[in-house]
Parts: C-alpha cells; sequence; structure tokens
C-alpha cells in the first residue's frame, strides 16, 4: 500500500454529490501522501459500496471511474455487506500479486443519509434472510443483541465492559479530524458529539436489549481511497510503503440460527490449546466463525503466531461494543469469554498492549458502509507510516512505534469476514 | 410538483415503490401447514439432521430433505426485547425476539414470544409454538409462547 485518503465524515454530507466526495478522498491519496506517482500511471480500480437503495442508483461504479478520470481500465464493484471494503482490498491486493496490475485504486464509498434512520434500518435488514428472520421484525440490532445476550450467559460478559468500548472508541474520535462525533475538529461533526463516559452509555437508551444508543456505530455519509502497488512499483513511488503480508476471507450462514453449535468446529489458532475450548459449543450464536477463519488464514500467511503480542495496532468492526468483544476472542487476543476483560484491563487503548480503534473505529469514526473498510485500511497504513498524527490533526491517536498493524473487516452477523495484516 | 427541501445545495424528493411476486418454492409446504396448525421441518436422512427454517437440500450433503412433523416445543436459547426496529416494524415496538432450541430440530429457530409476563422470559424458558388462524402467509404466522 503506497497511499491513502478519507473525506471528513458526518451523518450527512449533503454539501457533496457521492461522486464529489469520492473525489475528495482521491485528492487526499494522490497530493497529500508524499508520494512520487502520476494519476496515469493507475492501471485500474476496484470499487466497494453496499446498498444501490440508498441512493437509487444502479452501477455506480461506472460513475465513480468516469468522475475519477480513470477510463477506461479496468474496474471492477465489490459488494459485502458490512465486509465491502475489506473485500475490495483484498481484491485489489490480489490484482496485484497475480501480476493482473501494477497500480490499483481501491475506493469505498456510501451516502446513507438521503433515507430516514429507520428506513436506512430496514435497508441494512434487508441483508438478512428475507423470508424467516426480517418479517418476524429482525434488524441487526436486534440480531446483535441476541447474540450479546448469549455472549453474557455463556462468558459473564456485562453491560460496563460493552460501555468501555464504547468509550475508547467514542473518546479516541475526539483527537481525529475526520471522525464524524468530533465537533471540534470535523466541520460536519455531529453537534451532539464530543466525549463521553462509562455512565452516559449506560444511561444512553435501550435499542434491544442489552445494547443502548451509545453500544451501537453510526451510519455515515464519505468516502476513502487506498492505493495499492507491485513491490516493484511500491519502492519507486515510496520510501516507506506498507506491505500487506497477510488476507484471509471466512464465510457463514446467513440466518446464525442455523451454525453449528458443537465441539468439532473451532478452528484452532496457533497460541491456542485444544482444552481450552473442550466444554465449549461453537460458533452458536456468541462467537463468529468467519472472523476466527479469516484470521487463522491471514496468520498463517503473515508468519502471527501470539496475536496480542505481535500486533500493534488494529481497525477492527465494532459495529456494536458486544461484536468489538467477540471479535477480540476470534482474532486470538483473548481466549473466548475473556473479550470483556481485555478491554476492562485497558489493553485496548492507544498505549494498551494492542490499540484497538485509535481512529475511533465504527462507533467513533464512522460507518458509511463501502467505504469503512478501506477506511481501516487508510489509517493503519497512517499508523505504520506514523503519520496518523499529522493526518488526524493531533498526536494523541498515533500508536508509537507500530510496526504490525491488523484490519478486520465483518457484514451481517457475521457472514463475510476479511483479516488482512499489514506490516511497515 | 416536486418537493423541494433545499436550494443550496438543491435537495428534492424522490420516492420509488416497487411490488414483487415471491414465490416460497419448496419452502412453500412450511408455510401452508402453518395454516393448518401444523409445524413442519425437513430432515437429512443421510446426515440425520433437521432444519428449519426448513431447507429443500441439506447443506451437508446436499441431497434433498424430507418434511417432517416437529412437536413445536422448546426452550429459549437468547432473547432480547426490541425498542426500535426498521421502518416496517416500528410500530410494533417492543417486542419480543428470541432464539429458540426446538425437540428434534438441529438449528436455532428465530421467532418472536408473545407473552403478557414479559419480566419472567429468561435463557432456559420451555416455550411452545402457535400458529396463526388466518394466515398471512408470513414467517409471523408462528410464534412461541412460554409454556412453563
Ligand atoms: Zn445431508
Amino acid at each position: 500500500m503506497v497511499a491513502g485518503g478519507v473525506t471528513y465524515f458526518s451523518k450527512a454530507r449533503k454539501d457533496k454529490t457521492q461522486e464529489e466526495l469520492v473525489a475528495e478522498a482521491a485528492r487526499m491519496a494522490l497530493y497529500d501522501n508524499d508520494i512520487n506517482l502520476d494519476k496515469s500511471e493507475i492501471d485500474g480500480s476496484v470499487t466497494g459500496y453496499f446498498s444501490d437503495h440508498f441512493e437509487q442508483q444502479l452501477k455506480f461504479g461506472a460513475i465513480i471511474t468516469d468522475y475519477l478520470g480513470l477510463n477506461p481500465k479496468s474496474h471492477v464493484r465489490i459488494e459485502g455487506g458490512g465486509a465491502t471494503g475489506g473485500l475490495a482490498i483484498r481484491e485489489g491486493y490480489a490484482q496485484v500479486a497475480s501480476g493482473l496490475l501494477d497500480v490499483v485504486m481501491v475506493i469505498g464509498f456510501e451516502k446513507m443519509s438521503e433515507v430516514n434512520t429507520a428506513k436506512g434500518n430496514e435497508f441494512i435488514a434487508l441483508a438478512s434472510d428475507t423470508d424467516f428472520d426480517f418479517p418476524v421484525g429482525g434488524y441487526y440490532s436486534g440480531y446483535y443483541a441476541l447474540m450479546a445476550r448469549r455472549h453474557m450467559e455463556e462468558f459473564g460478559t456485562t453491560e460496563e465492559q460493552m460501555a468501555m468500548v464504547a468509550v475508547k472508541n467514542r473518546n479516541n474520535a475526539q483527537h481525529n479530524k475526520f471522525a464524524q462525533t468530533n465537533p471540534k475538529m470535523n466541520p460536519y461533526g455531529m453537534k451532539d458529539g464530543g466525549s463521553i463516559k462509562v455512565e452516559d452509555v449506560l444511561k444512553s437508551p435501550y435499542i434491544a436489549y442489552p445494547l443502548k444508543r451509545l453500544d451501537i456505530c453510526l451510519m455515515s455519509d464519505g468516502a476513502s481511497v487506498a492505493i495499492l502497488a507491485s513491490e516493484e512499483k511500491a519502492k519507486k513511488i515510496t520510501d516507506t510503503p506498507v506491505w500487506i503480508t497477510g488476507s484471509g476471507a471466512g464465510s457463514d450462514a446467513m440466518r446464525a440460527g442455523d451454525r453449528p453449535r458443537d465441539k468439532k468446529s473451532l478452528p484452532l489458532l496457533p497460541h491456542e490449546k485444544p482444552e481450552w475450548y473442550k466444554n465449549l459449543d461453537y460458533p452458536g450464536v456468541h462467537s463468529f466463525r468467519a472472523g476466527r477463519e479469516a484470521a487463522r488464514q491471514a496468520y498463517k500467511m503473515a508468519g502471527i503466531t501470539n496475536p496480542l503480542k505481535q500486533l500493534d495496532v488494529i481497525e477492527l468492526h465494532d459495529a456494536y461494543t458486544s461484536s468489538e468483544i467477540q471479535t477480540y476472542e476470534d482474532l486470538g487476543l483473548a481466549k473466548y469469554g475473556d473479550g470483556g476483560k481485555l478491554v476492562q484491563e485497558g489493553q485496548t487503548l492507544v498505549d494498551g498492549e494492542v490499540a484497538v480503534n485509535p481512529s475511533g473505529g465504527l462507533i467513533g469514526n464512522m460507518h458509511a458502509v463501502g467505504a469503512t473498510g478501506i477506511m481501516q485500511a487508510v489509517e493503519v497504513f497512517w499508523q505504520l507510516q506514523g503519520v496518523a498524527g499529522k493526518f488526524h490533526g493531533s498526536d494523541k491517536t498515533q500508536v508509537k512505534g507500530a510496526e504490525t498493524g491488523l484490519i478486520h473487516s465483518h457484514a451481517g452477523t457475521g457472514t463475510y469476514v476479511t483479516v488482512s495484516v499489514l506490516r511497515r | 410538483m416536486t418537493e423541494v427541501f433545499s436550494i443550496d445545495p438543491l435537495i428534492i424528493k424522490n420516492d420509488y415503490y416497487i411490488e414483487y411476486r415471491h414465490s416460497y418454492g419448496k419452502t412453500s409446504p412450511f408455510f401452508t401447514n402453518l395454516a393448518k396448525g401444523k409445524i413442519m421441518a425437513t430432515h437429512c436422512e443421510h446426515c440425520n439432521k433437521t432444519y428449519l427454517p426448513p431447507r429443500n437440500d441439506c447443506p451437508e450433503c446436499l441431497r434433498e430433505t424430507k418434511w417432517v412433523e416437529i412437536s413445536g416445543k422448546g426452550t429459549i436459547h437468547t432473547f432480547s426485547t426490541m425498542y426500535f426496529a426498521g421502518e416496517k416494524f416500528l410500530k410494533d415496538v417492543p417486542f419480543y425476539l428470541a432464539y429458540v432450541e426446538l425437540e428434534g430440530v438441529d438449528t436455532l429457530f428465530l421467532t418472536r414470544i408473545k407473552t403478557k409476563n414479559p419480566e419472567k422470559l429468561k435463557i432456559g424458558m420451555k416455550i411452545k409454538l402457535k400458529t396463526a388462524r388466518d394466515p398471512e402467509w408470513r414467517a409471523t404466522d408462528v410464534w412461541a409462547e412460554p409454556d412453563e
């Protein structure tokens, strides 16, 4: 990876069209990253966006390649719900690694503000089973609430621990000028944003027990862009490229209830022992098998044998505070059942053992679905280059001496998950 | 006349309505049997697995499954109260959703719980599936009620 760019994220960027937002992020990628790359050297593009419903425009990729002046070069659109961004990065990586293209622009975007929030929730809910789950009133906060309650039952995870995730991510976002919840630095930020405390989360209204308003991610307008290049080309473009050393992808049943609950479905990571989990029915509805499988593949490829020690910074798909805790366990940062303790001990703070979501993540920074996984790549790229503070407008988000990072992109109730490992 | 919300930037109202003629395909008997008060699941004889929601084709071996009637008795695996919902279901809040474990079924089934005593709901509680007398031909034609 040689360059990255993002827009200011907002509940509603009514000042620009979708393609104008993409241009804002692409311009940052091309001109603010201290690189030696002319736009004409880009061989092709990948666009990632989730829903054609939000803007009532199908095949938006064609508008983007036209608007960015990338025609007549190669282009493909990638869609995979919440994991769209991670899958787009993986597609760009595959195009470069296979030798098909030398330089690829990976572009993610979503403009969710043109419909009301309940309609937006309904569009997202249509990305669940529409014969059996959606018609009974199923929607994503409901599905995650059901999973979170089972996680509490199995492992003793608490609402306070979940609240600590919200506080960490929301407060990290107060030092990132692009973040939607940062009204001090982001001209398009939420007026009622700003830092929060555990009590604020616990006092916020329930959406679906145990999840409260402040446990739940944002809905955003915005775009993000990553430029990937072959090894040879990357060294010419920049003195400080970031290498994608591992890429993994997993999948699982659309209806979480259809997933196994048994003793044989858990893929172990190198540092784990079978006796830890001899009584655990897996994945059930408390864990994400696709995330575990994606991590297993990426760790194997990148030589990660002790993720908590080897990884310095992670941007993780915190759609809900509960799912950040669940994902700690799937990524092997904590034993199954110990995810809540990891955040409670402060191990995932910016200066903790492994910084998780220093950008603010989906709870503090943004969730413009198609842009999210690519925002994560851009954030970890800047962290590993040591320039996160410069871009964010505050040094407080920079993870000191970060050498190895991870991005985790997650769809549905864990239907598609990608994990990529990046190194300086 | 086009409804205009703002001049700079110019923001106008668009809408879009779609009617679908949706087929339930080989899972149709699930819905038509609910109308007769019967709860049917699908069973793979080769894998000895029973699926609900039903599947015509076993995901493990891809052989075709057979219909079996189930008791509809089971327990709550996990449940939650919905205080908010997608636009279509906002009128129903608060309502209760649960994954239930059903006798003779290997998968969990997502359904609404109807009860006059929501404060008594708990994981492990016995439930029984009930069916609608006047079918809407949707998954809401079946729901769970406490059975203890
Ligand atoms: Zn079978």
